[in-house]
């Protein structure tokens, strides 16, 4: 079954660029991809409903990527939704404390289509 | 403080992995002397904090941006793009350049926290940080355009 993904970021270029690249790499995922240009905006998509894995950057206005994940974390409807962080940030330090903060997985960017392919496969 | 020719080489090598990655552009740093952006530029910049503070922007003609954008969203040539887009795209091209001149330099100059990144149209576009600032400004040839790089970086206690 085709899964469902928001991809938040606050660059519609960077959206557009991981779009595309989710659907190059030929991952089963529905037509409509959601967007959202920030945090805040993404918590509406979220309660819209039926999101099952959502991309999301760090550093954007507004609410940011790791205030993000813990407000979906202390959701427990939520629970089940996979969250894939993607940011220009690869300190170790940043990169393990939003996992334990409940971020599934995390690419670094720049970014090749076989590194989104691979983190998302395990949650296809 | 890290030497101005570490910064370059990071830089360089850092704006070399995203064009490549992202854009499948090359870079050369072997440019003509006296090669110059002429005419209408777009400049996108990102601030940084922390062990160091101070400024990265790139900066090219509007051919160039455009060419850049349409790469980074999978277009083909020639194809329309507006210019929104093209000023997104090169916010975007300067925050992930932060980005990986940040990994390349981080053990070096500690935390650094960057901006949101910015972009600004114009003729003649310098960016500045003041006399007690370090600068780097390397011009390169990204698919035989004209672009540069600019690095302005200061101690943060100064």
């Amino acid at each position: 079954m085709a899964k469902s993904l928001l991809v938040v970021d606050d660059s519609a270029t960077m959206r557009k660029i991981i779009t595309r690249t989710v659907r190059k790499a030929g991952l089963s995922v529905d037509d409509d991809i959601k967007e959202a240009g920030d945090g805040n905006e993404a918590l509406t998509r979220l309660e819209e409903g039926n999101v099952d894995i959502i991309l999301c950057d760090i550093n954007m206005p507004g609410m940011g990527g790791l205030e993000f994940v813990k407000k979906v974390r202390e959701d427990p409807t939520k629970a089940s939704t996979k969250i894939i962080m993607i940011s220009t940030e690869s300190a170790d330090e940043l990169i393990d404390g939003v996992k334990a903060d409940g971020a599934d997985g995390y690419v670094t960017k720049p970014f090749t289509p076989e590194t989104i392919q691979k983190e998302l496969t395990p949650y296809m | 403080m890290l030497k101005q020719e570490c910064f370059a080489e990071a830089l360089l090598d850092g704006a070399r992995e995203v064009f490549e990655t992202m854009m499948f552009m090359t870079i050369d740093d072997t440019v003509e002397e006296g090669t110059r952006i002429q005419g209408e530029a777009l400049l996108g910049s990102i601030t940084f904090k922390g062990g160091i503070e101070g400024c990265l922007a790139v900066c090219c003609d509007m051919e160039c941006a455009k060419t850049i954008a349409i790469n980074m969203l999978g277009m083909e040539p020639g194809e329309d793009i507006g210019e929104d887009e093209v000023a997104d795209a090169m916010g975007e091209v300067a925050n992930m350049v932060m980005g990986s001149l940040k990994s390349r330099i981080l053990e070096s100059v500690g935390e650094l926290n960057v901006s949101i990144p910015s972009v600004v149209t114009g003729n003649e576009l310098v960016s500045s940080l003041g006399e007690d600032s370090g600068k780097i400004d390397m011009i390169v040839s990204i698919d035989e355009m004209p672009a540069k790089f600019s690095l302005l970086y200061r101690d943060a206690a100064a």
